[in-house]
């Protein structure tokens, strides 16, 4: 019943904007493949909307919204972005992978709008990439590569490091770069193989082969992986026989793919917020609860949360910059410095759009059950050349 | 020594999946000219059949439930039975069409059966755990082999002996034969053409069952673009091997298995991710030298 009028509720905000109402532009995958991983960021966006308008609005106003479907192609991707700036979109909200976002978020860019990638991990999703009112609401993937060299090595003793890379898309590099920056920095460290993979593989057995022709089994197995290619080596991988702690990136969180390793143990990764309901932070479970409640069941994984996240933040500029004016939004946003958030701080600046520092909570399955383990933050932020590298 | 036996197996092993699925393409080529873009979708159809339609996160076993001597027989003939309805349903009425217009539309069979399976799972890749107990790695001749290894390698023989019995031995082998030499010809002589074409359907799509059984005990996922790699390297083994010829696609496809997994383990890291571009170099080498394909005879006309 509760679903049904929050559903209701979203319904009545989705009609066409009045003029004095705050209109947000959702030019994201509602078909395709990208839609599983679009539908629960952008669902949690909607709830820090409903949040908002339930507390009187932004600017005294309500925040309405408007969708256009990308169908997970980047021709209908710079078409959708159109299509709601036509419909009076203020703010724009593009696709989480930036292959997919940026034709869209090009249109806002050359607009003068702000816009927003759902959760791209990739700095290009950005300055770089699309220009200055461009930002996204996740955590670099690098970030996310440095923290696991830092936290296994400080917690889990390891010392010698496998790169096993799959070269299909930029976010699996991303997690590489990470890692190859942090882990050799670190005393007593030693990378002591690399080989790539491709995400399609049939199989991976001359990879596990070069693994196993090592003198030492590896301490941990950096994985930069995404679902299935990622679980598909992991399966592969434990068959083998080959015992490391293996480390992937956020892209694998999730329970969802844990049957193809029946009892997987030793599996780590790094998340913004846990899905398990075992966040120390009261107010992501507190999320965790308001996404069930909306959608009838919890986050799949933790891919919803940046959502949440990149509209809150963006609700505050406006606040702050008392207009919804690109340029003065921009501006606050980049003022933001360890900005609070229910996810933890954020830091925007004039030369990144993005984090490249983030706490972050460690998920390590044990006996096929995902649980977190340690927070970890790195000790430095990642410097902007190994972002680009 | 080691390393070689190693070498020898993981690179049959995926040449064995190639040679299956480039054999279920090049028995359609045969007997209808079709280069059916649509196989790779019914390897991910067979695969999807595994466990029950919903766009929940995780999947549950539906088939995957039944013991392997009932699901194996199962799998297979779903794997015909879509080959052949797909026939009925869209080839069969453009037999008179042109091989261009015939590959369009399976092009166009394999978008619809990749949507319909994206509506019924949903984007999000499923995991399902088949028959984990096959990845367990065996000790042979120094080379730790996983046992699904050496069940690929023996299927992919038994299957093309089984084949080339099947084509040598009987009557609709024989007509088969036939057909592939000279369709037009065939049928003056007495060969009726539906039971050629379905025959040759049916065992393609058993084909791509076989695959997809073979692709999910080895990654443990679902994915609805898992069929697109697999389709590819198949179609470039058919021509290889010379299209139209079936131990020509069988030989090609283990070569091109092989050659892939020889260069992952030599070339060095730098070049490793350009592995395809190096495999498909290769390839236009040997189109350049032998277009008519490398496992036909040389007097053999083109039949493209």
């Amino acid at each position: 019943m509760k679903r049904l009028a929050l559903a209701s509720a979203f319904a009545a905000l989705a009609w066409p904007a009045m003029a004095e109402d705050i209109t947000i532009g959702f030019a994201i995958a509602k078909s395709g493949w990208m839609e599983a991983y679009d539908t629960p960021a952008a669902t949690a966006a909607k709830i820090r909307i409903y949040e908002i308008n339930a507390n009187g609005g932004l600017l005294g106003r309500q925040i309405k919204w408007v969708e256009a479907d990308t169908k997970t192609d980047r021709q209908q991707s710079a078409k959708a972005g159109l299509q709601v700036i036509d419909e009076g979109a203020d703010m724009m909200i593009v696709s989480c992978d930036y292959d997919f976002g940026a034709p869209a978020a090009l249109s806002a860019e050359a607009e003068g709008m702000v816009s927003f990638f759902l959760c791209a991990e990739d700095v290009k999703a950005g300055i770089q990439g699309v220009g200055p009112h461009s930002f996204s609401g996740s955590v670099l993937a690098a970030v996310q590569g440095a923290t696991m060299a830092e936290w296994s090595h400080a917690r889990r003793g390891a010392r010698t490091g496998y790169v096993l890379l799959d070269t299909t898309i930029e976010y699996n590099k991303g997690i590489c770069s990470g890692f190859d920056w942090m882990f050799p920095r670190i005393d007593g460290t030693e990378i002591v193989g690399r080989d790539t993979f491709k995400n399609d593989d049939a199989s991976i057995a001359s990879q596990i082969t070069r693994i196993k022709a090592l003198p030492d089994e590896p301490d941990v197995i950096m994985l930069c992986s995404y679902i299935p290619g990622a679980a598909s080596a992991v399966r592969q991988i434990r068959a083998a026989g080959i015992n490391s702690l293996i480390l992937n990136g956020s892209a694998v969180d999730g329970s969802y793919w844990l049957d193809a390793t029946p009892d997987l143990s030793g599996f780590a990764v790094p998340v913004q917020g846990s899905i398990y309901g075992d966040d120390p932070r009261p107010e992501v479970e507190a999320f965790n609860q308001s996404y069930e409640k909306a959608t009838g069941a919890r986050p799949a994984s933790s891919y919803a949360y940046p959502g949440y996240v990149l509209l809150d933040l963006w609700a505050k500029a406006v606040e702050r910059a008392g207009s919804l004016d690109g340029a003065s939004v921009t501006a606050e946003l980049e003022r933001m410095q360890g900005e609070p958030t229910a996810f933890g701080p954020r830091t925007f600046t004039a030369d990144l759009h993005h984090q490249n520092f983030a706490e972050m909570q460690i998920v390590e399955i044990t006996n096929g059950k995902p649980a977190v383990a340690d927070n970890w933050t790195i000790s430095q932020p990642v410097p902007l050349d190994v972002l680009l590298k | 020594m080691t390393n070689f036996a190693q070498l020898f197996f993981d690179a049959t092993s995926l040449g064995g999946l190639y040679a299956m699925a480039a054999l279920g393409i090049a028995l359609i080529f045969g007997v209808m000219n079709l280069v059916n873009f649509a196989h790779g979708e019914y390897i991910a159809f067979c695969v999807f059949a595994l466990i029950v339609p919903s766009t929940d996160a995780v999947a549950v076993m539906f088939l995957g439930h039944a013991p392997a001597l009932i699901l194996i027989p199962v799998i297979l003939a779903l794997g015909g039975l879509v080959a052949v309805a797909s026939e009925y349903a869209v080839f069969r009425h453009l037999r008179r069409a042109d091989p261009v217009a015939m590959m369009i539309a399976s092009f166009a069979l394999g978008f619809v059966i990749r949507n319909a399976l994206l509506a019924a799972y949903g984007g999000r890749p499923k995991a399902i755990s088949l028959w984990p107990g096959l990845n367990m790695p065996v000790n042979i001749a120094g080379a730790s082999v996983p046992l699904l290894q050496l069940i690929v390698i023996v299927t992919t023989l038994l299957v093309v002996t089984g084949l080339a019995l099947l084509l040598k031995r009987t009557r609709i082998g024989l007509e088969m034969r036939a057909a592939a030499e000279n369709f037009t010809m065939a049928r003056l002589l007495g060969v009726r053409a539906n039971r050629v074409i379905t025959g040759a359907f049916a065992l393609s799509g058993a084909l791509a069952a076989a695959v997809a059984l073979i692709m999910v005990t080895q990654t443990g996922v679902a994915d609805v673009k898992m069929g697109g790699q697999i389709m590819l390297v198949a179609f470039i083994a058919t021509v290889l091997g010379g299209l139209g010829s079936l131990p020509g696609a069988v030989a090609a496809g283990f070569l091109v298995g092989i050659v892939s997994v020889v260069l992952q383990a030599w070339l060095p890291l730098e070049a490793r991710p350009f592995r395809d571009a190096f495999l498909y170099t290769l390839v236009i080498v040997c189109l350049l030298l032998r277009p008519q394909g490398l496992f036909v005879p040389a007097s053999a006309k083109p039949r493209v």
